[in-house]
């Protein structure tokens, strides 16, 4: 005679009935090797049921179920895309372009602001004192002040002292050549 | 789409604006500093324009080769190529000259002055000047013609402190660019006189000198172009050395006497001229820190203050000589006395021996006592244009906020 084999745990869980509960029973009280399997399985069931109840909505508790009693493997199972998140990492990026454009475009103008008149008004009109800078030339090339004819100023010479000597109208007195 | 369009818009902006900017910048600095050459004149200046010189081989005649200038030129050390002879006489030369240097502030003389010098529009331009100096104090320098005699001023402590450009500086400065040999005796101003010449490291006449046998004081001096024609000849047409015997007619002269208020006392004298250069930078005005058409950066001073200040910068390798004076600022719609000139496809405007022109915001007038060609280089090698350029202005900007950020930058 064979033994129960696999209906031993659906004995213990009550959930044979009819013809097949009968001939369950049957065997059960004629076999010592079943008797001792069932009571191991009823020990079993007693442990387990201290441990509180499992929440068999749970989705992950309810595959690791069926993997325990089907022996069977659970596959993985892609995970589902999430679009809000995307939505936010699209929105930072956004952010941080724009932010680094406001600051390029910020500093360019900056620098094209500053790169202008100092004054911020229009540039002053300047004719070159020609009398202090060939005097400066002269002194620093240790030749006399060569006045420039072209820029002749007719000047009454001015009264020089010995604490005030005044370059005078040096430039009256060159007589220019040209070809 | 509507999101991929503006990420795609987005970065666009972001990557083509501050490459934009980069290149308008770079260029812009590029453009400015065109001409700039990178030799450290605080390098030439510490050394002694009397130092050992290369030689070369005893079978050499003539100096030097132009590569051997360009050597001097890179390098900053003094070369040449003459023989154990010529170096002899070159030594001597430089001795001579020294000595005319010294003469030339020492010694008490009085006598008129007569100068001729190309202009850079070609023309040539003549000076009558009449010259008393006391020894170790001023010296007065009158032009007179007809009835309107005018009176320069020297102080004693900012004077030309030399005869015809012969000052303890500027024969420096020719020791290392120059060689100089002393050819003989000869005659100037009715007086008998040494000839020293100076030769450019290509072997031809750059200079002649006639110095007073008996003072040193330089009495004449002649200039030539590298094709040989004669730029600027000063003399004296005649001179006495000693005391004075005659004064200024609107002077009163006095020895060791100083003057009160005069223009020079604003000039402020820099104590590093790169460092004055490197300060415009900063500013964005980007110029020569070392080399000028071959004439190297040894002076700086500046006048005023703010938006009025005027900055003097020298260049001179001791034969020519250029101040450059630069100001904020556009030139005048009306510029009398001057006239406008197409030089080397820039227009200028010339008067005599000067120079003015605006560039990106700034007048640059140069006065010099140099070659046309000299000059004409100067020019190409500064900046110029009517309003600064949008790379320009850019590149002016990024130094004024990199300035902002760090002042010690």
């Amino acid at each position: 005679m064979s033994h129960l084999g696999t209906l031993i745990s659906a004995l213990i869980d009550g959930e044979l009935a009819g013809a097949e509960l009968d001939r369950a029973n049957a065997h059960l009280a004629g076999c010592a090797a079943c008797q001792a399997e069932a009571t191991q399985l009823r020990q079993l069931k007693r442990e387990l049921s201290t441990l509180g109840e499992l929440d068999t909505d749970d989705a992950v508790t309810r595959r690791l179920l069926a993997m325990t009693l089907q022996g069977g493997q659970v596959t993985a199972r892609p995970l589902a895309r999430q679009p809000g998140r995307r939505v936010r990492r699209r929105r930072g990026r956004y952010v941080m372009w724009s932010a680094m454009s406001i600051v390029v475009v910020g500093v360019g103008a900056a620098a094209f602001g500053m790169g202008g008149s100092s004054s911020g008004v229009n540039e002053p009109q300047i004719t070159p004192q020609l009398e202090v800078f060939d005097m400066q030339h002269a002194i620093t090339s240790g030749d006399v002040p060569f006045a420039d004819p072209s820029s002749t100023r007719v000047s009454t010479p001015p009264k020089a002292s010995k604490r005030t000597l005044v370059k005078g109208s040096a430039r009256a007195a060159a007589e220019a050549t040209r070809p | 789409m509507k999101r991929h369009l503006g990420l795609l818009v987005s970065a666009v902006v972001t990557v083509t604006i501050p490459g934009v900017l980069g290149v308008l910048a770079v260029l812009g600095h590029e453009h400015a500093v065109a001409g700039t050459e990178t030799v450290s004149v605080s390098a030439l200046a510490a050394e002694s324009a009397m130092g050992p010189l290369p030689q070369a081989p005893a079978g050499t005649n003539l100096p030097v080769r132009n590569s051997l200038a360009g050597v001097q030129r890179t390098s900053g050390s003094p070369v040449t190529v003459f023989s154990d002879v010529a170096a002899g006489q070159q030594a001597y030369a430089m001795r001579l000259l020294g000595q005319a240097a010294a003469a030339g502030q020492s010694t008490s003389y009085e006598g008129v002055e007569k100068t001729s010098q190309s202009g850079v529009d070609g023309s040539t331009v003549t000076v009558v000047s009449q010259v008393w100096h006391v020894g170790g104090g001023q010296t007065l320098i009158s032009t007179s013609s007809g009835a309107t005699p005018g009176v320069s001023y020297d102080t004693g402590v900012r004077s030309p402190a030399g005869v015809f450009g012969v000052t303890t500086a500027q024969i420096s400065l020719l020791g290392r660019h120059y060689v100089a040999t002393y050819r003989g005796d000869g005659n100037a101003a009715g007086r008998p006189a040494m000839i020293v010449e100076v030769y450019r490291f290509d072997g031809s006449l750059a200079a002649r000198f006639w110095l007073d046998t008996k003072t040193l004081v330089p009495l004449r001096r002649e200039d030539f172009d590298t094709a040989a024609r004669l730029v600027s000849d000063e003399t004296f047409t005649q001179v006495s050395f000693g005391p004075l015997t005659t004064q200024p007619a609107n002077a009163s002269y006095t020895q060791g006497s100083t003057l009160a208020a005069s223009p020079q006392a604003a000039w402020v004298t820099a104590g590093s001229p790169v460092a004055m250069v490197e300060s415009m930078a900063k500013s964005g005005v980007r110029l020569p820190d070392s080399l000028l058409a071959g004439l190297p950066l040894y002076a700086a001073a500046s006048n005023g203050s703010g938006a009025a200040q005027v900055t003097d910068l020298e260049y001179s390798d001791g034969l020519s000589v250029i101040s450059l004076f630069v100001q904020r600022g556009t030139l005048a719609a009306s510029m009398a006395g001057w006239q406008p000139v197409n030089l080397n496809g820039y227009r200028v405007f010339v008067s005599g021996h000067s120079v003015t022109w605006t560039g990106r915001g700034e007048v640059y007038t140069m006065i010099a006592d140099a070659p046309p060609q000299t000059v004409a280089e100067a020019v190409a090698a500064l900046p110029y244009g009517g309003q600064p350029g949008l790379a320009d202005r850019l590149g002016r900007g990024f130094d004024r906020l990199a300035h902002l950020v760090d002042p010690f930058a």
